[in-house]
């Protein structure tokens, strides 16, 4: 069953329960990572938009990656990053027009959502369901005869 | 003209073969690299001109050859007449004329130009009587003092490019293999791997193409053999590559040449045109559907890039460095192809084994070491030059025989062969028969084929020192054990050259040698600390000898001689001049003095004494 | 899958795995130098060799690199027999002698009980200990910008003939992955220094804020179909952006 990952803006409050749950998912030796996901100021009243990779279909940081670090994981759909072939040129960070290649300073790595896997705990954290991990049905096209 | 078939080739043979039998007297003028040096190429300038001048009824310019090294190069310029075999040695441009009207036209001798054999002070006219040449088995150096350097008609005359029409005419690959094979060929590079095996292998191996490459970056110190067999008998390795090709199914070939062999360069390519000009190189060769092309690849003369992998790499067009060979290259070479790589000396090998049969040469050496090696005999042997011998002939009749001894009659002291990956062998083992099996049991290695013969006016301290410094200047600098570890053991010799050093530390070398030899990544760290082993193995007292006493027996190492002057001195005054330090004073018949101070023991004094007034202590 | 034994245990491995990949996977500390997974193994610091043998060797055993040593079946491991700690021991006591002064290797040597070096400390020794890290990441990255020149005991990491490298565009990898942090860049207000070449770096048209170097930007752009502009904000502006985009999106839902 394929699964997609769900933004609602409408919904969010902007509690910012995503981000400890990202920034505690993704902690390396018991020191927290930093977030992949951000729920920032929409620019109106009471609006939240939660801002995280997208995984696009034509990803400009798989692109810009001169090393093939970034490679996309069929099984989940995230574009994931291997922290091991990763030489920390700073190409996709640069070059993602949603700003979803994040620099961990703490860990001195770069770091992009990677759909924990293919279990997402902001998703699983969002109480009011603004972020949604959601199975959804491929329906098949109807085939003109 | 091409040949469009194999018939066109035995055609040409006879036509040549007619021609040549015309030509009653030949003049043989080696062009070999040591007489070249000596000015060889003045007197063959100089015959070309006199015999312009003077008309010699049934003798011209085609009479004369400039050949390939004849081997004795310690007595060049040599010129040899045939059919006779006169032999003269020690050519100037001022004999050309004498041997002209003298040895050409009126049969006679020229007594002074003649081979003087030291030990019974007797004239020898032909070469076939001097021991230097009746002791050796010529095999793949046979071409080399009887051929034009780079004429195909001559190659031909002498049954060249037969084997190759007789591969492409009635030979599958799989049976060329299996001559090879059972001949029992060994890579003549140094390691002796079965060439048959390795042919077998390589074809096996699926792939879109397949190369063949010719090793001819011969960079061991005081070697020239297959320098020798590129510049003087470039059509013998073609043959030999194209054969190669036919067997594992290659497309194309690559001869990797050093560059400081310029001759070998201009003849290899020169051998090329001809070749593909003639239809024995190229598409179609002989008319058959089997295309072979072959391309020189210089290089910048590196010594790490004899190593196959290094050189593939060099080929390509990359820093020259070692790979590790887990997987090897005759799957995985040049450009990830499975490739054949052999040395010059196999692929000559290779012809004459197809033309004469795997029996035959099974027949020469010894079982599991057949056919013959050539080997360059240099360092302080009376008679240095380029020699064959069949496998298996001892080191004493190389030295003592073909040698002639030791120069000055000094005793021997040790032969160094294998280059810088070989050993040093001590008098003990001057009966040991010269083969891949023995000489890497007593601790050295067969190499290319250099030999390199020492007296006791040699220090071994001071031989393992200058081999490591070679190789530290020389690794590719690629692995820490090889480019670290060498560049220890060096400092580690030189401090026992200059008396520093505590016995502790000959335990140290020995030990860092060990993980060295484990932990390198190619054979030149694996086999870099063998000269040092070997003389620490053979020739340990000398070792103690620095450590403990303080002292260089042979009197090299400079930190731990002095120079005296004895009561042998006749005040000649000429070791006065040559001290670079004015540390000589004295007067005329009056004995001289060294200041110690001021002398740098460089020895110069020592050389120009006639009355061995000096001594070394 | 082929099934080998480390350390005296069984050990299921892919076909074509090099050995180390293994080892890694398994948590067996093997040290290397320089491995870097974003390159080909290479084999030049000797650390991660381990011993070899199998059932049919008779007793036979062999030294390798597990860097470069592709699984075998029946393959009988040993990571830290005496023999391979001792070598061990002797490449780090090699890299002491010329690189007395980088903490890293003072660190792995003191790892392996080594704490001086038992031979003649190198004169002019640096920090560079020619793992080539920055090299193959450079040629990886298709720069080809720096190289190893020379061989033998004075090999070095240098530009072409040591002039400032015409192809270098300032991406810093060679210096972020160098194990020993030898290679030397500044930055500048705004601008960065690496192999005496001085490059701009772009900067954000919102905020100010400094990214990758105008060369690189241009690289990308041109070698990696990437728009410029993409270029010209940092990402956190991008996601602002973003952010804006959608809550215009989502305020017109909220009208609806």
């Amino acid at each position: 069953m394929n699964y997609r990952f769900i933004v609602r803006p409408n919904l969010c409050t902007g509690c910012r329960t995503c981000e400890l749950a990202c920034s505690f998912t993704h902690s390396i030796d018991n020191i927290r990572g930093i977030t992949r996901i951000y729920p920032l100021d929409g620019g109106f009243k009471d609006l939240w938009v939660p801002v995280t990779c997208l995984q696009c279909e034509d990803p400009a940081c798989i692109k810009s990656c001169l090393v093939d670090a970034l490679r996309l994981n069929p099984e989940t759909g995230a574009i994931e990053l291997n922290q091991d072939i990763c030489v920390h040129c700073m190409a996709c960070v640069a070059a993602c027009p949603f700003g979803c290649s994040i620099f961990d300073k703490q860990h001195d790595i770069i770091v992009k959502c990677d759909l924990c896997g293919g279990d997402p705990a902001c998703a699983h954290f969002c109480p009011t369901k603004a972020l949604e991990w959601k199975p959804i049905e491929v329906k098949k096209k109807k085939v003109a005869i | 003209m091409h040949l469009d078939n194999p018939q066109q080739l035995i055609d040409w043979h006879d036509k040549i073969i007619a021609k040549q039998k015309k030509i009653k007297k030949k003049i043989l003028v080696c062009c070999g690299p040591g007489c070249l040096a000596n000015g060889a190429q003045d007197i063959i300038d100089k015959f070309k001109t006199v015999l312009k001048e003077k008309k010699i009824s049934g003798f011209t310019v085609e009479a004369l050859k400039e050949t390939g090294c004849h081997g004795f190069c310690e007595q060049g310029p040599l010129v040899v007449m045939e059919p006779k075999g006169l032999y003269y040695t020690k050519v100037k441009v001022k004999d050309v004329e004498d041997i002209i009207e003298q040895s050409i036209k009126n049969d006679k001798i020229i007594d002074r130009l003649l081979y003087n054999d030291p030990q019974t002070d007797k004239k020898i006219e032909r070469y076939q009587d001097i021991k230097f040449y009746s002791h050796q088995k010529k095999v793949v150096l046979n071409n080399l003092g009887n051929i034009n350097q780079c004429n195909i008609e001559d190659y031909i005359a002498n049954d060249g490019y037969q084997a190759l029409s007789k591969v492409i005419t009635s030979m599958s690959p799989q049976k060329v293999i299996d001559t090879i094979t059972k001949s029992g060929l060994r890579g003549r590079g140094g390691a002796g791997f079965p060439t048959g095996r390795k042919w077998a292998t390589c074809r096996k191996v699926e792939s879109d193409t397949h190369y063949v490459i010719c090793n001819g970056d011969e960079g061991d110190p005081g070697a020239f053999m297959d320098r020798a067999l590129m510049e003087g008998d470039p059509f013998s390795v073609l043959e030999g590559m194209t054969i190669a090709a036919f067997a594992v199914g290659a497309k194309q070939g690559y001869i990797y040449v050093r560059e400081e062999y310029p001759l070998a360069v201009v003849n290899l390519q020169k051998a090329i045109e001809i070749a593909n000009e003639k239809g024995l190189l190229g598409d179609n060769i002989l008319g058959t559907d089997f295309s072979f092309n072959i391309k020189i690849s210089r290089g910048a003369g590196a010594f790490v890039c004899g190593e196959s992998s290094a050189l593939m790499k060099s080929v390509a067009g990359e820093v020259g460095e070692p790979r590790a060979k887990y997987v090897r290259s005759v799957v995985k070479g040049l450009y990830d192809r499975p490739t054949v790589l052999n040395n010059v000396e196999t692929f000559a090998n290779v012809p004459i084994i197809i033309r004469k049969g795997a029996s035959w040469y099974q027949k020469i050496g010894t079982p599991k070491n057949s056919g013959t090696k050539a080997f360059s005999l240099v360092g302080k042997v009376r008679n240095t030059g380029l020699i064959e011998v069949a496998m298996g002939t001892t080191l004493r009749e190389i030295i003592y025989d073909i040698g002639g001894g030791i120069i000055d009659d000094r005793p021997f002291k040790a032969v160094q062969t294998g280059g810088p990956s070989g050993g040093c062998l001590p008098a003990s083992k001057l009966d040991l028969p010269v083969d891949f099996d023995s000489l890497n049991e007593a601790g050295s290695m067969m190499g290319s084929g250099g030999m390199i013969v020492m007296d006791d006016l040699t220090c071994m301290v001071d031989v393992a020192k200058y081999f490591l410094g070679f190789l530290v200047n020389e690794s590719c600098g690629k692995c820490v054990p090889c480019r670290e570890g060498l560049y220890q053991l060096h400092a580690l010799t030189v401090k026992v050259s200059e008396g520093k050093a505590e016995e502790a530390d000959l335990e140290k070398m020995e030990k860092l040698s060990e993980m060295v030899i484990i932990g390198s990544l190619c054979g030149l760290g694996k086999s870099g600390p063998n000269p040092l082993l070997s003389t620490i193995k053979y020739f340990r007292d000398e070792y103690m000898a620095h450590i403990r006493d303080k002292r260089c027996p042979a009197g090299v190492c400079r930190a731990l001689i002095t120079y005296k002057i004895t009561d042998a001195c006749t005040g000649c005054m000429a070791c006065i001049a040559p001290c670079p330090t004015n540390a000589i004073t004295g007067k005329k018949n009056e004995m001289h003095v060294i200041d110690q101070e001021l002398c740098t023991k460089c020895g110069a004094c020592f050389a120009v004494c006639r009355y061995d007034a000096i001594l070394v202590s | 899958m082929v099934n080998l034994t480390i350390n005296g245990r069984i050990v299921q491995a892919k076909e074509g795995e090099m050995l180390l990949t293994v080892l890694r996977r398994e948590k067996i500390d093997v040290p290397a130098l320089c491995h870097h997974e974003a390159v080909e193994p290479f084999g030049a610091c000797r650390l991660c060799t381990v011993e070899i043998t199998k059932e049919d060797w008779n007793g036979y055993s062999n030294y390798v690199t597990s860097c470069l040593y592709p699984v075998e079946e029946g393959l009988i491991v040993s990571t830290h027999s005496p023999k391979v700690n001792e070598l061990r021991k002797t490449i780090l006591d090699l890299f002491l002698a010329r690189h007395p002064n980088s903490p890293e290797i003072r660190q792995l040597a003191a790892d392996y009980g080594v704490f001086k070096t038992s031979y003649e400390t190198v004169v002019d020794g640096n920090n560079c200990i020619l793992c080539a890290i920055c090299t193959r990441i450079c040629d990886t990255m298709g720069f080809h910008a720096i190289s190893t020149v020379g061989r033998g005991h004075g090999k070095e990491v240098a530009p072409p003939l040591h002039q400032v490298p015409p192809d270098c565009v300032g991406c810093l990898a060679c210096a972020l992955n160098c194990p020993t942090h030898y290679i030397e860049y500044t930055f500048d207000n705004n601008y960065l220094t690496i192999w005496d070449k001085k490059f701009e770096l772009m900067v954000c048209s919102r905020c100010g804020k400094k990214t990758i170097t105008k060369e690189f930007a241009e690289y990308l752009s041109k070698h990696r179909d990437i728009p410029f502009s993409y270029f010209e904000i940092c990402d956190e502006c991008h996601r602002k952006e973003l952010a804006a985009t959608m809550g215009q999106i989502t305020s017109w839902e909220r009208e609806a």
